[in-house]
């Protein structure tokens, strides 16, 4: 790995902070193409789950996750699914907050890449259960440049609260 | 609100062709403790899979009804199950979902056992000045009276009065056998839980997966998914059956003694089910009756805790009831030993995209749920009339399907796709009412 430079860290830093505020703030205004389009056609997006000791699945293949998706399309079809109105899961939809913090880099730095880490929590309010809950967790993200611009090439969303009341869809997480 | 006798809640009346059950069954706080002492407390519960606890010493911690249990394998290889409470002040002895351990040791005063549940410390005992009384009494923690197995699942009875567990299982052996005999070497459970709860009633998700009715409405999201799937667009590693290919299929169900019951449904598109990859390995070895049940999508329900499920692929789904309208429920999916890395993944990929919390059915269906639960608050209104679909054309016995796969149902149900029959919830509430009945009456659950 080389290093990079403290003005290089914060440049790089500065991108995802952007690009990971971006994403909060398009779930909770339910901006669902701009949302979209910040992911790269081939990302992967994985929700891993808990094993029953406790353990974090280490590989979507040959272990359960709570979503998984090689591909862009994969999210696709959830907002195929909120926008069908014919989904009693998402009548009314949820209303939901994202505060995302503790936005950090990860080493090493691969070429051409960003990696970094988050916090997460997402307040959910269900009109349906006349209700509120709070998912929160961790992610790690990877970007890539996709057509001069940064992309999510991967994400890996970590739920630390995985006793799930009902459901979760990707505007939980 | 007093409880009335337990027939008053299911109006079954087979001669008039009359089947309702009363709203109270799920939504009414007495008849849910009522269940909890009569049910849970009184037959057969599923507990887990052999394979969950292969070595000496591994244990998982599970619950009947509302009684936390240990399910634990000895140093001896002996599968053991007991209570998961102190003698001395009550606490749990055991904390952790699953693990390997020699001892299970009390956090509050240190009382230890070994992994047979047998007591084999109490802290500072000599110094104690214990009275003879307390030396005369068993210290070990209460094993679970009845304890079996069947094809690697573990059976437990908190009561002694239950019939034998192949007894019990009658033709349910059957449907174990579809999900536990896919594998040459057997079945495993995938590594991940999924455990998730719903603001309803236990029996709303067992009747679900007796409900082929639902599935068009509640799912119906999934049609837009699928359109676009047909194109090659969006999560096709999924593959999942293209429901506008199985309008000429039939559908049938069984109902079966001692709650149980199963739901089949034939398939349009085979090369899709996840034990096609390997079928002609699996016709050599079960045959092809079998081998052809093995393709058809099924729901068993072993009442009152389980669900033999393989819509999409096999999973073996526990209820634990919580309150009147709470519910929790837990997914393991079960695959071959020994199954290639691709098949595996395409499995996991199957089961995640539908039957899963974050999928594209689970969630319609939980969600229903608390409508009907909301709905159930109700006055004016009493019996629902959600039973009836396909009982105009019912059997006594078996019909040819059942006499071809040598089963011996009480009632069996044949008709195209779009019956939709709901016989399928008619033995777990027969059973409900037997056993309701016998505990008001006093009775034994099983004479």
């Amino acid at each position: 790995m080389s290093a990079i430079t403290s003005a290089q860290h914060a440049a790089l830093l500065a991108i995802g902070v952007e690009l990971l505020g971006r994403e909060a703030c398009y779930l909770d205004e339910r901006r669902w193409d701009e949302w979209l389009a910040l992911y790269a056609r081939d990302c992967e997006f994985w929700v891993p789950t808990w094993t029953a000791e406790g353990e974090l699945t280490t590989s979507p293949q040959t272990e359960l996750s709570l979503m998984y998706y090689a591909a862009r399309g994969g999210l696709e079809d959830r907002i195929v699914r909120i926008r069908s109105g014919r989904s009693p899961a998402a009548l009314p939809l949820p209303r939901t907050t994202h505060i995302v913090s503790n936005i950090l880099l990860l080493e090493p730095q691969p070429p051409q890449r960003i990696r970094l880490r988050s916090s997460w929590v997402c307040h959910a309010f269900f009109p349906l259960l006349e209700a509120s809950h709070t998912f929160f967790g961790r992610a790690e993200y990877e970007l890539a440049l996709r057509e001069e611009r940064w992309a999510i090439a991967k994400k890996k969303t970590i739920l630390e609260n995985d006793r799930i009341p009902m459901a979760i869809d990707v505007y939980c997480l | 609100m007093a409880v009335k006798p337990a027939r008053f809640y299911v109006d079954d009346r087979p001669e008039e062709g009359v089947f309702r059950v009363h709203r109270d069954v799920y939504s009414d706080a007495e008849l849910f403790e009522l269940e909890i002492k009569y049910i849970f407390e009184r037959t057969w519960n599923f507990l887990t899979l052999e394979s969950q606890i292969a070595k000496p010493h591994d244990y998982i911690t599970t619950y009947v009804g509302r009684t936390p249990v240990v399910v634990s394998r000895d140093a001896k290889g002996n599968i053991c199950a007991f209570l998961n409470t102190c003698r001395h002040k009550g606490a749990t002895v055991c904390r952790f979902e699953k693990g390997n351990s020699k001892f299970h040791v009390c956090l509050y005063h240190g009382w230890a056992y070994d992994s047979s549940g047998k007591n084999i410390s109490i802290k500072q005992r000599e110094a104690a000045d214990y009275p003879p009384a307390f030396d005369a009494q068993n210290h070990d923690l209460i094993p679970l009276a009845k304890l079996a197995t069947y094809k690697g699942l573990i059976f437990g009875s908190l009561s002694p009065d239950v019939p034998p567990l192949d007894e019990h299982l009658g033709d349910l052996k059957f449907f174990i056998d579809l999900h536990m005999d896919q594998g040459p070497q057997g079945m495993e459970i995938i590594p991940g839980r999924v455990a998730y709860t719903y603001r309803g009633n236990w029996k709303m998700q067992l009747e679900n997966g007796q409900d082929p009715y639902h599935v068009d409405t509640a799912h119906g999201s999934f049609m837009a998914i699928a359109e676009r799937r047909r194109k090659g667009q969006g999560n096709v590693a999924a593959r999942e059956l293209d429901w506008q290919k199985r309008n000429d299929v039939q559908i049938g169900a069984y109902e079966f003694p001692h709650g149980h019951s199963s739901v089949w449904h034939d398939v349009a598109e085979p090369e899709r089910r996840a034990v096609y990859a390997t079928l002609d390995e699996v016709r050599g070895r079960v045959g092809d009756l079998r081998a052809d049940w093995m393709i058809k999508q099924r729901n068993a329900v072993f009442f009152p805790n389980l669900q033999i499920a393989d819509q999409i692929v096999p999973i073996l789904r526990t209820f634990r009831p919580i309150a009147a309208d709470l519910t929790e429920l837990r997914s393991n999916v079960i695959g071959p030993i020994g199954e290639p890395p691709a098949q595996r993944a395409a499995r996991l990929r199957q089961f995640e995209d539908f039957v899963n919390p974050g999928g594209y059915a689970t969630p319609d269906d939980v969600t229903v749920f608390a409508d009907c639960q909301t709905g159930f608050k109700s006055t004016g209104v009493d019996f629902l009339q959600g039973y009836s679909r396909g009982i105009g054309v019912v059997e006594r016995g078996a019909n040819d399907e059942a006499r071809a796969a040598e089963l011996h149902p009480l009632a069996s149900v044949k008709g195209h796709r779009t019956q939709n029959t709901e016989l399928g919830t008619h033995a777990p509430f027969r059973e409900w009412v037997r056993l309701m009945e016998a505990g008001m009456a006093g009775r034994k659950a099983y004479s």
